[in-house]
């Protein structure tokens, strides 16, 4: 009966990584100047040191201009906001037991979204480049707002999935309603306070990515540190304690991890819902919940979905860009309803 | 001692479930908790897994403070299994098992060999080995039980707590799970701990019993000391008989259907019973089965008339052990005689400490009171007061005591039948 279990089942990432890399492909591929993947892969080859003498054949030197300087920081941010999104759904739905938790649900990307606006209106009124600003608020609040919900939530040194459940909603509406009254009162901010909630990456370059770095690898890397602990969580916060896990640390911590990716993500992509709470469901139903196997597997998953989502927002009604928050909610919702349907039981 | 609870106390918010309750373990220990509804027997048990810190008091693992040291820490000596535990998640058996070594993985080590061993052993020994595969949402409850011990052995645990393992679970598997404790604690010598509904089944198990009742212990012993009909009338107050076929079994309950109580509460004919050194284990069973309502006194704390008469819920006068009777058992004991339809004086030894029960029968008898001497064995042979309760007893012979020959024609004479007495 020994043998070790971990094996067989991580076969499944070298599968999910190659999936990643063509979409990757064909996301920069596609757009208002199509450019054939085979060129794609020749430019992006160019630029890793050790192949580029192999290849210097067949490159158009416009077609490099656009992939290296909009295409690819475009598509590379889509991968990290995919990720990110799907990462901190994967650990609120594994904290809290709930299917149903997610960024949004606990409040966080309404913080997040209400500092984001908040600086655009600011920032406006000060008259200075709002550039910065706005991930900066965004990630301050979307922190102060999973605090505000965790100790809302705390009974008596804890804090209960119900209460936190309830709390996340409770403050999601008020943060929703602010931001809606910031959007009242935002005059000339207008079309840049709407068009920055729809959510998207057109126009995101480099910056953005390195922006978008250290609070994502920051918070992944915690959030991968715990994922024995989160295992251990999904059958209780008791029997966990009981299994040595200090869950009260554990969950704070998480909490703020999780808090971090979201904030960075929604302050360089806007709101784009679905892929936390869809991405983790879908994964959890086709290789188990067993974290150390889940949340690798959701973070490459997620990844590639937002990365289909951005290339489809690009191509459907080309040259016009949708929102990607329209695609991610047309593809999710749908295959999503379908998955319900099949099993109704066990959705962890 | 390994496992030591100094006079907690606990309550969730203002109120306290549980007051001032103190227990101590040792190794190889199998510790019944056992006490009505809300009694605060899982407070307890929450108390010392770490997870309801007390407000007063302390528990001390191996003279360590429980709520000083790590999760991990306690983790490694003291597992525990749960009632409702989640394992609706579609985790194989397996996986569910190996999370039992959390505690002894540091943050980046992977599961190793050993662990692998232990894990297996653990699955061997609570006989889930072919499950292993399966994934736990779909198994059986008792096959969950088991799997819930198997990763709380996979910890190593030298103690293991348990909370109500066995409610909800079919016959079959309520004695499947306490047989596999038995053998885990005779093959691996574990504590173990464990809240219990089921007093016959705690009573079976356990070789100490803790009463818990209002949050208080109410008692703690052997389960010959503790499960008693009195206990029970306290306790749950209901009506029931404990039976004991013989001193190897351990006592169980024997519930009284309805009318059957009313019958005995109606009845009003009262006999005393004058006993002691384990005259009254037969004499009170056949007294009530011919349907008379028996009290005795005064019988020494432990004897085992007074443990009979616990189990049977007979009304008594009790004193200390290893001690003369005093002014107030004597009074208590008079107020039985003198409401009783008779007194039975059986034939005991008697010595310095029950001669004033000797006495006591006499003044009755004197009295003209209803007297029944049985005088089966010489006064001779069974006084050891040097003489005292001999004279004493002679005396009351020719008091007027009717004086029969055996425990069953004393029974029969207070029936009204005819018996060739003296």
């Amino acid at each position: 009966m020994i043998h070790n279990y971990i094996g067989p089942r991580s076969a499944i990432f070298p599968v999910l990584f190659i999936m990643l890399l063509v979409f990757f492909v064909l996301g920069v591929s596609v757009g208002a100047v199509s450019i054939p993947p085979l060129e794609v892969v020749r430019i992006l080859l160019k630029h890793i040191p050790g192949f580029n003498r192999y290849l210097t054949a067949g490159v158009t030197p416009e077609h490099e201009i656009i992939i290296l300087t909009i295409r690819f920081p475009r598509v590379v941010l889509a991968a990290l906001v995919g990720a990110g999104l799907a990462l901190a759904g994967a650990t609120f739905q594994g904290l809290f037991r709930n299917p149903m938790a997610d960024p949004f649900i606990i409040g966080v990307s309404s913080g997040a979204a209400l500092g984001a606006v908040t600086s655009i209106i600011v920032f406006s009124v000060l008259n200075i480049s709002i550039h910065f600003g706005i991930p900066i608020f965004a990630f301050v609040f979307s922190v102060m707002t999973i605090f505000m919900v965790y100790n809302l939530a705390r009974v008596g040194g804890k804090v209960p999935v119900m209460t936190l459940l309830l709390a996340g909603i409770a403050v999601s509406s008020l943060l929703s309603a602010l931001v809606s009254l910031c959007i009242f009162f935002s005059g000339n901010q207008l079309h840049q306070v709407v068009f920055w909630l729809m959510g998207g990456f057109s126009g995101r370059g480099w910056d953005y990515v390195y922006m978008f770095i250290p609070y994502g690898v920051i918070g992944s890397t915690v959030i991968f540190i715990y994922a024995r602990e989160l295992n251990a969580m999904l059958l209780g916060e008791e029997p966990a304690q009981h299994l040595g896990v200090e869950v009260e640390i554990v969950k704070r911590r998480l909490l703020i991890a999780a808090a971090l990716l979201t904030g960075a993500c929604v302050s360089v992509s806007g709101l784009i819902g679905f892929v936390g709470l869809v991405i983790p469901h879908i994964v959890r139903i086709i290789f188990g919940p067993d974290h150390r196997i889940l949340l690798p597997a959701v973070t490459l998953t997620g990844a590639s979905f937002l990365v289909i989502a951005d290339a489809l927002a690009r191509v459907v009604i080309a040259p016009v860009e949708l929102p990607v928050g329209i695609i991610t909610a047309l593809i999710g919702g749908p295959f999503f309803i379908y998955l319900l349907r099949r099993q109704k039981t066990a959705m962890f | 001692m390994l496992l030591n609870i100094l006079g907690v106390t606990c309550g969730y918010g203002a109120s306290h479930v549980l007051k001032d309750a103190s227990l101590q373990v040792n190794n190889s220990d199998f510790v019944g908790i056992v006490g009505p509804n809300g009694s605060g027997k899982s407070t307890l048990l929450r108390t010392i897994s770490r997870v309801l810190q007390p407000l007063h008091g302390k528990v001390l693992l191996e003279e360590e403070d429980i709520y000083h040291m790590s999760s991990a820490k306690v983790a490694k000596k003291m597992a525990v299994v749960t009632q409702e535990q989640g394992l609706d998640f579609p985790f194989l058996v397996r996986d569910v098992v190996m999370m039992g070594r959390i505690p002894h993985l540091n943050r980046f080590e992977r599961e190793g060999l050993k662990d692998q061993e232990v894990v297996a052993r653990a699955m061997e020994l609570t006989d889930i080995s072919l499950l292993a595969e399966r994934q736990v949402n779909e198994l059986s409850g008792g096959e969950k039980q088991r799997v819930l011990i198997a990763r709380a052995l996979a910890q190593e645990p030298r103690i293991l707590l348990l909370d109500e393992p066995t409610s909800y679970l079919d016959l079959n598997y309520q004695i499947e799970i306490m047989e596999l404790l038995v053998r885990l604690r005779r093959d691996c010598g574990l504590t173990i701990v464990m809240v219990l509904h089921d007093l016959n089944l705690a009573s079976r198990y356990c070789d100490y019993l803790l009463v818990v009742k209002d949050g208080k212990i109410h008692a703690g012993g052997t389960p010959y000391q503790v499960i008693t009909a009195n206990m029970i009338k306290e306790v749950y107050g209901c009506e029931v008989r404990v039976e004991c076929p013989n001193s190897i079994e351990r006592p169980y309950i024997v519930f009284y259907p309805e009318e059957h109580g009313a019958i005995r509460e109606s009845r009003e004919r009262w006999v005393h019973v004058v006993g002691g050194g384990g005259t009254g284990v037969g004499l009170f069973r056949n007294l009530l089965k011919s349907g008379w309502k028996v009290s005795t006194g005064v019988v020494n704390i432990g004897d085992s008339d007074w443990q009979e008469a616990c189990r049977l819920g007979v009304s008594m006068t009790a004193a200390p052990p290893f001690c003369n009777v005093g002014i107030k058992e004597v009074m208590q004991n008079k107020e039985m005689m003198n409401q009783a339809d008779f007194i039975i004086m059986a034939g005991i030894p008697f010595g310095t400490g029950n001669l004033r029960n000797l006495e006591c029968v006499l003044e009755e008898a004197e009295k003209g009171g209803p007297v029944i001497v049985v005088d089966n064995i010489d006064i001779c042979e069974r006084d050891y007061t040097g003489g005292k309760a001999e004279d004493i007893y002679k005396k009351l012979l020719k008091s007027g005591a009717r004086i029969v020959n055996s425990e069953w024609e004393a029974i029969m004479l207070m029936g009204g039948e005819d018996v060739n007495a003296i």
